[in-house]
């Protein structure tokens, strides 16, 4: 347990994702460890959400106890589901990254997601156990998702950018001693050595910014939709227990419904 | 032979001049505040019950109601204290990943410090509260008053914040970022605990109790329902 919370800490005070680390070309986030580690932080935020289930009484925990499971559900399966794109993707777009390479810099970036979001879980159960509003209760926990994601996003990008800049500084280093080895064998001389030709290195803030955009387009896009599918997470006040409802609308048209009932317009 | 005179301090630093230490070592970021972990909380558990006690005090019209004071001189350092509780896991968790576990250590204290200076300032303005209460005033008007008493307490810690932030912030300018995380969250979940914790005045003729007899509510429901005219 111990061990466990260590590599967490070592993954959020960013130990595990330095620029010496990413430049001998893999991540260092074994899957066996922090997927189970974004499942428990992810459940940790669901069971504050579900509060709100078990304050209005009935089969609330039944709700309390779906939606324990289903938020990191909601993050997994929609890796799940992106991942083989989100690969092809930044594959296609010039990344170095392996496939299990990818899949561990996105599971670091949900571990990190679900990590604000657990340490935002008091206040959200705070706020449950005084509100009975349940569209406050929904916009509050568009809220804390939302800054968690923002953290989780932000991470993901700035991580994204070093592994790529480090994997073309690896690359350039490789074709200089290439270089060099090639001239050694013909005149070279160690007190003067020729000036190798200068290389104007890649952009690496731009390739990282283009394969960023097109994860979070897709994995924002299935995350919504995943959301839709597995609502609900909170549990609406006097209605029965169940475990998925029935589709219709989009997430989109809900939230603006929601801020309009809160302001009773 | 004569020998200096040297005087032994025989009586225990009071209340007042740990206070006057605090204020003096806030600027320089030193002295005993900084030495212990708890120091500032000290001056809060100290300062923050006399200030309630006073805020307390307008709704005592009869020997019957002196409760009422007692009641808010226990909530006040409740509210400082849980809301505090409730915002340092995320505000660690921020400090994480942003790189500034190294410099944890002098944030939290920039924090209770900034606390503990609210709690002084609100202790200062303690007399002004009576003052006014002798004045004669409706509780709607006492509710305003006090409001501007937190409004300028609140000022002084956002000062001494800042001051105390100052250093952690030429080290780097994510400190920053996760002083206004701090402080947007705090403000956040303090408006909700005060909510949850009033009456804090008390009306006169309303019956002396620790919280309102009407189930917790929600005070940013309420501001949106008052703003939508709903």
């Amino acid at each position: 347990m111990l061990a466990w919370l260590k590599q967490l800490d070592e993954l959020l005070r960013g130990d595990r994702t330095r620029s010496s680390l990413l430049s001998q070309g893999d991540i260092p986030i074994p899957l066996r460890r922090f997927m189970p580690i974004a499942i428990v932080l992810g459940c940790a935020y669901g069971f504050f959400m579900g509060w709100f289930a078990i304050a209005r009484g009935g089969d609330g925990w039944k709700q309390m106890l779906a939606g324990t499971i289903k938020l990191p559900a909601l993050f997994l399966l929609t890796l799940l589901v992106t991942f083989p794109s989100l690969y092809v993707f930044s594959a296609l777009a010039g990344s170095r990254l392996t496939f299990r390479s990818t899949m561990r810099l996105l599971v670091a970036a949900i571990v990190v997601n679900l990590a604000v979001g657990a340490s935002l879980g008091p206040i959200l159960g705070f706020f449950t156990l005084s509100t009975s509003s349940y569209h406050f209760m929904i916009l509050l926990n568009v809220a804390l998702l939302g800054v968690a994601g923002i953290i989780g996003v932000t991470f993901l990008q700035r991580t994204l950018r070093r592994v790529i800049d480090a994997q073309w500084t690896a690359d350039l280093q490789r074709q200089d001693e290439a270089e060099s080895a090639k001239m050694a064998g013909e005149n070279y001389d160690p007190n003067n050595p020729p000036a190798l030709p200068r290389r104007t290195p890649p952009r690496a803030g731009d390739a990282a910014t283009g394969i960023f955009a097109v994860w979070m387009l897709v994995y924002g896009l299935v995350g919504t939709q995943m959301g839709w599918l597995l609502r609900p997470f909170i549990g609406a006040p006097g209605a029965a227990f169940e475990l998925f409802r029935d589709r219709e609308g989009s997430a989109f048209q809900a939230i603006g419904t929601t801020l309009s009932r809160l302001l009773g317009l | 032979m004569s020998t200096a005179f040297t005087p032994t301090p025989t009586i225990a630093p009071t209340i007042a001049s740990r206070a006057d230490g605090l204020l003096r070592d806030v600027r320089a970021g030193t002295g005993w505040a900084n030495r212990r972990w708890y120091s500032p909380w000290i001056v809060v558990l100290m300062s923050a019950p006399l200030y309630g006690a006073a805020m307390g005090w307008f709704s005592v019209d009869s020997p019957a109601r002196v409760l009422m004071p007692v009641y808010i001189a226990i909530k006040m350092p409740i509210l400082i204290g849980a809301t505090t509780l409730l915002c340092l896991p995320g505000f660690f968790v921020i400090n994480s990943i942003l790189g500034l576990r190294s410099d944890f250590g002098e944030a939290w204290r920039a924090i209770t410090g900034a606390q503990a200076a609210m709690t002084l300032a609100l202790l200062s303005l303690a007399p002004v509260t009576l003052f006014a209460y002798a004045g004669g005033m409706g509780h709607l008007d006492a509710v305003r008053f006090n409001a501007v008493m937190f409004t300028l307490a609140t000022g002084a810690a956002q000062v001494v914040l800042f001051v105390r932030y100052r250093r952690l912030r030429a080290l780097s300018p994510r400190h920053g970022w996760a002083m206004w995380f701090w402080v947007i969250l705090y403000g956040f979940v303090g408006i909700q605990m005060g909510w949850m914790l009033r009456p804090f005045i008390g009306t006169p003729g309303k019956p002396v109790a620790f919280f309102r007899e009407e189930p917790f509510s929600n005070a940013y429901v309420v501001i949106a329902k008052l703003l939508g005219g709903g």
